[in-house]
């Protein structure tokens, strides 16, 4: 006789066991999955399409339709504090990366996590996973560090070219600010020579492909790194990719910023109608004389173009996995390092700007924009354009500072038609990937000596769909770069931003439904003002937050320690020879008298 | 006239001091500057010391030729260059070194012009 329950019992028992199943070829897999993290320099919020761009990015749209897009993902506003805290789960603050070692005041440099350079007191991804059994490889910008200890060949990675400084020329082995005396390349550790054909993405791509096949059919899995060149200045792409976007951008930042908006919307990335702000660094499109208008025009089509070059190489690493069959047991993480970048301003063929690039050994013809030799910028308005719709770009708390892509797809990730608007941030991405390799995070030590804790959380529950979101209303995340500053909790976020573009006073968001930023709500909701006020304070001291000096200035900073880093030596020896002729030149000029 | 003088005799004064001090705060630097690699440990230390003592010496002395007007201030570090001249010669010839004829040639004629400065800039009788 059959169990009055038997039918539904066995149907759920097959249910159970075919979920379970399903699970475990999804996340447990007999063979760890291959990892593939990619990384674009200064790429906004709506810069590729699967995020409301009119940029043809197909790769990037295929992967997030295959996978799942985040809305309400931040990272640090500028280049190195991102790629410490995105490689280690560990607050800038903790991890010896707080701020780009460019800018670095010298009051702050004397302290042990303020160097600028990833602290031996924190454990890469690329180390744990070597250490469980991965081959590690990378090939991109580092700024991490330049002395042998502190290079990707000996921070868990295998296989390694890397560019080490804030950014270089992606044509040829050329620095791209007086500071560098050369744009330093190193392979495996040692200094390299760039190829006479070199353009940065296919360059990096073809590298990442190589050292994949080196080691391909050896039965153990792949952490591939790719920290892109583009789309940081010098914004240089090929003339091909330029033609496309030719005539795109000629009604101006302001429409290219509605439009992107409009189509964010549409794509759920942001909710529909989300109020936007001019920025007051938006110059007044039609306040150009048309050839202005053309040239900057074309600064935009050449950044366009940069951005599909890029996800056009990306592209040949997805068809070689596919061709290889790899492509079914890897996970591709995609993101930027922050937001879009506002450097070069709206005035570039200023007769200042000029000699300031010749005297570098670059142009920016109309003619040659982006190609060999060429120097290209968007600006702030086009950065704008770039972040839309959110306020603020690179280097501001803002959240056009901020939130970026990240796309985590791969054919064992479950795809999502709709975004994921759950509150995450880049410490996040390390425990993720560890998660997803099956391997521990570090507890306390790791090659016997002790290293800091991952703070960040995985996002697999998100990913499988066990939870709406992995910070509470409660859980706070906190972060300071330079002086601009700002505290999550839940839906909302307190932010301060610095002169000459921010007002140095903090604010309160709901980012969730006001992701642009509009609306301050620090007057309406005071008791959560200040209890969010309460948590950063909390924030300061319990990571060393350092408080930035006076007057400081990021810009003039930089200079300072640009001209010291590169002319130190010649600075102290003029000083030194000066204070060793004082005594002879007195004495001479007594004996005369 | 002696005001020429003074002007050539002090710019190699100042050169010199400027190459001693490099050694002393660049040592990486300056050693290609006289076709040298950089050594480690005690040859480091020789190069570093031996090396700066003899140019920051020469410029030194020269300054105090040009405060005291003393004949001997000029003529020592003319006899120092003189000496390394004639040791690069004997290097090349002897021990298969270089013929470094650029560093010879600057070497005589710095000498040559402290030796004119030692009869014309001197107040000793």
């Amino acid at each position: 006789m059959a169990h009055p329950q038997g039918t539904p019992f066995v149907r759920y028992a097959i249910l159970l066991l075919a979920a379970a199943a399903s699970l475990h070829s999804i996340w447990a897999q007999a063979a760890p999955p291959n990892i593939v993290l990619v990384i674009a320099d200064d790429l906004g919020f709506s810069d590729i399409a699967p995020y409301g761009s009119e940029v043809q990015t197909p790769t990037l749209s295929a992967l997030a339709d295959n996978g799942i897009r985040f809305t309400n993902y931040h990272t640090a506003a500028s280049c190195a504090p991102t790629r410490g805290m995105l490689l280690t789960g560990v607050d800038s603050h903790r991890n010896g990366v707080p701020n780009i070692p460019e800018t670095i005041p010298p009051e702050q440099a004397a302290h042990a996590n303020y160097r600028g350079e990833l602290g031996h007191n924190v454990v890469t991804v690329a180390s744990l996973l070597h250490a469980a059994g991965y081959h590690t490889y990378m090939a991109g910008k580092w700024h991490l560090g330049k002395t042998p200890d502190l290079l990707p060949f000996r921070r868990g990675f295998e296989r390694t070219v890397t560019m080490a400084d804030s950014g270089a020329d992606n044509w040829e082995q050329k620095p791209y600010l007086a500071i560098y005396e050369k744009a330093n390349w190193f392979a495996d550790g040692e200094e390299f020579e760039l190829p006479k054909d070199f353009y940065s993405s296919r360059f990096l791509i073809d590298k990442t492909i190589e050292f994949i096949a080196s080691n391909a059919g050896d039965g153990q899995p792949f952490f591939a790194y790719v920290p892109f060149q583009a789309v940081h200045i010098p914004v240089q792409a090929p003339q091909e990719f330029i033609d496309k976007y030719m005539g795109v951008y000629d009604g101006g930042w302001d429409e290219l910023r509605q439009e992107r908006r409009a189509r964010a919307e549409s794509l759920g990335i942001v909710p529909r109608n989300t109020p936007m702000v001019n920025m007051s660094t938006t110059s007044d499109w039609n306040s150009f004389s048309e050839e202005e208008q053309r040239y900057h025009a074309k600064r935009m089509a050449v950044y366009a173009a940069m951005i599909d070059a890029m996800d056009h190489h990306l592209g040949r690493l997805v068809d070689y996995l596919k061709e290889t069959g790899q492509y079914d047991n890897t996970v591709f993480i995609f993101t930027s390092d922050n937001g879009s970048e506002a450097s070069g301003g709206d005035d570039p063929r200023s007769l200042a700007m000029r000699v300031a690039l010749w005297q570098q050994g670059y142009v920016n013809d109309y003619e040659t924009l982006g190609l060999k030799g060429s120097l290209n910028t968007i600006g702030p308005s086009f950065a704008s354009a770039a972040a839309s719709p959110l306020d603020f770009y690179k280097f501001y708390a803002g959240e056009g500072g901020m939130r970026v892509p990240l796309i985590i797809a791969g054919e064992s990730i479950p795809a999502r038609a709709q975004p994921i608007n759950a509150l995450t941030y880049v410490t996040d991405i390390t425990p993720t990937i560890l998660d997803i390799a099956g391997v521990s995070p570090p507890s306390g030590r790791f090659g016997g000596r002790p290293v800091e804790s991952i703070v960040g959380r995985s996002l697999l529950p998100l990913i499988r769909g066990e939870v709406e979101r992995i910070y509470s209303a409660t859980d706070t995340i906190g972060y300071e770069l330079g002086g601009n500053a700002a505290l999550f909790q839940g839906d909302y976020k307190i932010v301060l931003n610095i002169l000459p573009v921010g007002d140095n006073e903090w604010h309160l968001y709901n980012i969730v439904t006001d992701p642009g930023e509009t609306d301050d709500l620090k007057d309406q909701m005071p008791g959560r003002f200040q209890a969010m006020l309460t948590h950063y304070e909390q924030y300061v001291i319990d990571n060393n937050v350092l408080p930035m000096p006076a007057n400081y200035n990021p810009t003039f900073q930089g200079i300072v320690n640009g001209v010291l880093d590169r002319f130190g030596v010649q600075v102290l020896l003029a000083l030194l020879t000066i204070v060793f002729l004082v005594p002879f030149y007195i004495l001479y000029r007594g004996r005369r008298r | 006239m002696k005001t020429v003088f003074r002007i050539l005799v002090s710019l190699p004064a100042i050169l010199f001091v400027v190459m001693g001090l490099r050694w002393v705060v660049d040592p990486a630097g300056a050693a290609p500057g006289l076709g040298m690699t950089l050594m480690q440990g005690v040859g480091l230390s020789s190069q570093i010391a031996d090396i700066g003592a003899f140019f920051i010496g020469m410029g030194t002395m020269i300054l105090i030729g040009l405060i005291t007007q003393t004949r001997a201030w000029f003529q020592a570090p003319a006899l120092l260059l003189a000496l390394a001249a004639v040791l690069r010669v004997l290097a090349w010839l002897v021990h298969d070194a270089a013929l470094a004829l650029s560093m010879i040639v600057v070497e005589v004629v710095i000498a040559t012009l402290l030796l004119l400065a030692s009869s014309r800039l001197s107040q000793e009788k």
